[in-house]
């Protein structure tokens, strides 16, 4: 063969090999060693913690109580409608029983902004010693949660909307059109971590994230696409 | 925790050649040319302009745990980054004894708001020489998460040689903590480099 | 008979002017008991609000849940509010400034250093009973109207939400700030509560006449003081709350009971405002402190502390004093001993300091800093 078909083959022969070799890996979102739930496993879905913001004109988020109401209403009722279609025994937990869990769902917070930062960030920032791979835990402290509900996974998610209001609307237009189109702030984003927690162990099994300028929760009609997104790929039955 | 990790992101968003993670490998290492210590198991050091003084290690990622280790900090020095410049500033004093080095640390921890509560200090070694070991509890005024810390800190030659660290109570401090102290009980200081004759 | 209307009735004026007791009329009468409004209601959506702020709050680290204290506390509040009492929940928050709000829904705070700072039952139920005023008036909601902006709400619950919010509190309080005539109405509502709950409501003015004592100590002494973000204080208030009390008689103030339900928590609050590292103020409130009838070696401790930690010109020898004092009054907390001792060290009395650690670690041998002080001991011995 000659050089230039050489050339050529090994290119489609590293690709190919590169490509099997990430199919044959975990996707990031994934725990190594860990592809599905089983059957009629048991999850506990914690309550949402979502805020939602509104942008004024300066650019400052002010808190939407009004939306953040309308946001949690959205995704409690989509999870209602939907967690019966899973293959899982799913229930959600109540807002007023989580009391007890607070701390657990503070660190549970931190753990996602770790692995928002390290793990789905700008690589500079990942950790050498995880070894590119999703592996955090959150250790025997979720013993207690699986005591109380009887489940043996959970469910965290964590949802951040900010929208930009009619004055930062009319704002950034300004903005674009005396840059000649060079300055283009930003408008609204959305993000949003879901994760799937093995209660025994405290690992973490399955870990999504959105961080985009498009998502809302708020609006009924659109709130089901956020959830579809943040739970794409939800390792379900095995 | 968040003004680590603030600063952190704000830096990559200025100036993405700057921030850098580094593995650390398990075996002796030096850092700041004047403390060696000996680790076992990797650690990841996160480098960025404008941070501050100490070395930043971590295992589970910053707004999770923070190694901070102190290596020849001289007399007068702001031991923390500068850029909230309307905040106190904690500086090293070399006459500083064991309780004011307490109170220093406990100041910079608490700059963001974040409670803090002593609850054992004790004489220790440090770098080989007298020093002072403590350990604390705090809650993060950001999500209100609870804390558990220990630090070690020595004066040497007028100069601060310490290491803090800071984790969840809930699961992560306890499962660090003993590779902690074996960093802290290795820790070398470093003779003093002659300085160049004028 | 809708109380707005009656106190309006025939008269131009504000509220904010009109007297509690107009010559012939009958006196303010409390509102009847709020219905939760409905959720899709502008109102609605603020009490929701409130609702998360408060769920935070009962989870959150920073929530005094003592069994003894709040049900106390719970109490006073109650017969503030009297039919009103079942909708009032009580929350007694650790933080060393001064502040207590009750927000629309019913949720009360009551911050640590405001119960540090009154002497007494009566002082306490006049900054309650201030809020409870501002509550049954809906003077909140008031101000969420005024404000047109629907992002309000957010901020505004905020304002009633955790501890944590401090930061924001002075920027935020400034916005919603009740207006002048609902301050004044709150403190006239509020010294009505307080008489008819039988305290004597000439405490009130001194709650604010002891707080201006701090913010006048301030170097720098500004309006926009953290520690009182969210209630001015200022001489005009304190001159018409005494003459309220004039025409309010008896009641009681209460100061033993105040001072021995508190007495258990006394040091770690002190503990906590020598932290602020606000050492002016806390000289001038602890100064005024040191006159209770109770606690007294611990204020003069805290004092000493204070002192201690500044260590400006002559400040060394002012802590001596004030540790010396505790000590010589009895019941002195054991941090006057170490801070004696730590002195000492410092000014090379070696012998002084080994005594005084010594004392420190016979009354205290638990205490999180023993081992580094019989090291300290040990090192004064050579």
């Amino acid at each position: 063969m000659n050089r230039r078909t050489a050339v050529v083959l090994f290119a489609v022969v590293v690709s190919v090999l590169g490509a099997s070799r990430t199919s044959w890996s975990q996707t990031p979102n994934l725990a190594p060693g860990f592809s599905g739930l089983p059957k009629g496993a048991k999850v506990v879905m914690m309550p949402a913690d979502i805020e939602i913001y509104s942008i004024s004109a300066g650019g400052v988020p002010e808190p939407r109580a009004d939306w953040t109401e309308a946001g949690q209403r959205n995704f409690k009722s989509i999870v209602t409608r939907r967690q019966g279609t899973l293959g899982l025994s799913m229930t959600q937990l109540a807002e007023k029983d989580a009391d007890d869990f607070a701390e657990i769902s503070a660190l549970h917070t931190a753990i996602a902004r770790a692995i928002a930062v390290h793990h789905f960030g700008p690589g500079s920032l990942n950790l050498p010693t995880k070894d590119g791979k999703l592996d955090w835990s959150l250790g025997d402290s979720t013993q207690a949660l699986k005591k109380a509900t009887g489940a043996d996974y959970a469910v965290f998610s964590w949802v951040r909307d900010s929208h930009a209001s009619a004055e930062r609307q009319a704002a950034m237009v300004a903005i674009a059109v005396l840059s000649l189109g060079r300055a283009v702030p930003r408008g609204g984003r959305q993000t949003a971590y879901a994760s799937l927690v093995e209660l025994d162990t405290g690992r973490i099994l399955w870990f999504n994230r959105l961080s985009r300028e498009s998502g809302n929760i708020k609006d009924e009609a659109d709130a089901e696409e956020t959830v579809e997104s943040l739970f794409k790929a939800f390792p379900v039955v095995k | 925790m968040k003004t680590l990790l603030g600063l952190l992101l704000v830096v990559l968003l200025a100036a993405c050649t700057t921030v850098a993670t580094k593995k650390v490998d398990s075996g002796d290492n030096t850092i700041g040319d004047r403390l060696q210590v000996n680790i076992e198991g990797p650690w990841n050091q996160i480098t960025a302009p404008g941070m501050g003084p100490a070395y930043i290690w971590t295992m589970e990622g910053l707004p999770v745990d923070q190694l901070r280790i102190y290596s020849g900090i001289k007399d007068g020095e702001v031991i923390h980054d500068t850029r909230n410049s309307n905040l106190k500033s904690f500086t090293f004093r070399s006459n500083m004894q064991s309780d004011e080095l307490v109170s220093m640390f406990e100041g910079m921890l608490t700059r963001d708001g974040s409670t803090f509560q002593v609850t054992k200090v004790e004489p220790s070694v440090f770098g080989g020489g007298k020093g002072v070991r403590f350990e604390y509890a705090m809650v993060t005024k950001e999500d209100s998460l609870p804390l558990t810390g220990v630090g070690y800190a020595a004066v040497n030659n007028s100069e601060l040689f310490a290491l803090l660290y800071n984790a969840p109570r809930l699961g992560f401090f306890p499962r660090h903590q003993a590779r902690v102290e074996q960093i802290a009980r290795s820790a070398k200081i470093i003779a003093t480099p002659v300085p160049a004759k004028n | 008979m809708n109380r707005r209307g009656f106190l309006r009735a025939g008269c131009g004026c504000s509220l904010g002017t009109l007297p509690l007791f107009a010559a012939g009329q009958e006196p303010w009468q409390a509102p009847a008991r709020f219905v939760r409004p409905d959720t899709a209601s502008d109102e609605g959506g603020i009490w929701a609000a409130m609702d998360r702020e408060e769920t935070k709050l009962r989870r959150s680290p920073f929530n005094l849940r003592d069994p003894q204290l709040q049900p106390y506390v719970q109490d006073i509040a109650c017969r503030l509010g009297g039919e009103h009492c079942p909708d009032i929940r009580v929350y007694l928050v650790r933080t060393p400034y001064f502040n207590a709000s009750m927000a629309p829904n019913g949720m009360m705070q009551v911050w640590s250093g405001l119960m540090l700072r009154v002497d007494n039952e009566a002082q306490l139920a006049a900054v309650l009973g201030h809020e409870v005023g501002h509550y049954l008036e809906r003077h909140s909601i008031e101000r969420l109207r005024a404000a047109k902006s629907s992002s309000a709400i957010g901020q505004f619950a905020g304002m009633f939400g955790v501890v944590g919010l401090l930061g924001a509190m002075g920027l935020v309080a400034g916005m919603y700030a009740y207006s002048r005539d609902n301050e004044r109405d709150a403190d006239r509502i509020g010294a009505l509560l307080m008489n008819r709950a039988g305290f004597d409501a000439g405490e009130a003015a001194k709650v604010w006449g002891n707080l201006m004592l701090e913010v006048n100590a301030r170097p720098n002494g500004s309006a926009r003081n953290p520690l009182f973000a969210t209630h001015p204080a200022s001489e005009e208030r304190e001159d018409t709350l005494k003459e309220l009390a004039a025409s309010l008689k008896g009641g009681v103030t209460n100061e033993d009971a105040w001072q021995q339900k508190t007495a258990p928590h006394r040091r770690q609050w002190l503990q906590e405002e020598v932290k602020r590292g606000q050492h002016e103020e806390s000289i001038a409130f602890l100064t005024r402190a040191s006159t209770r009838t109770q606690g007294k070696a611990d204020y003069l401790w805290a004092r000493g502390e204070v002192y201690r930690l500044r260590a400006g010109s002559g400040d060394l020898d002012s802590a001596v004093k004030d540790f010396q004092a505790a000590v010589a009054l009895g019941g002195e907390p054991p941090e006057a001993h170490r801070g004696l001792g730590l002195i000492y060290r410092s000014t090379e009395r070696a012998a002084d300091a080994r005594a005084s650690f010594e004392r420190y670690l016979q009354l205290a041998p638990d205490s999180a800093d023993a081992p580094m002080i019989k090291n300290y001991i040990q090192e004064l011995s050579v």
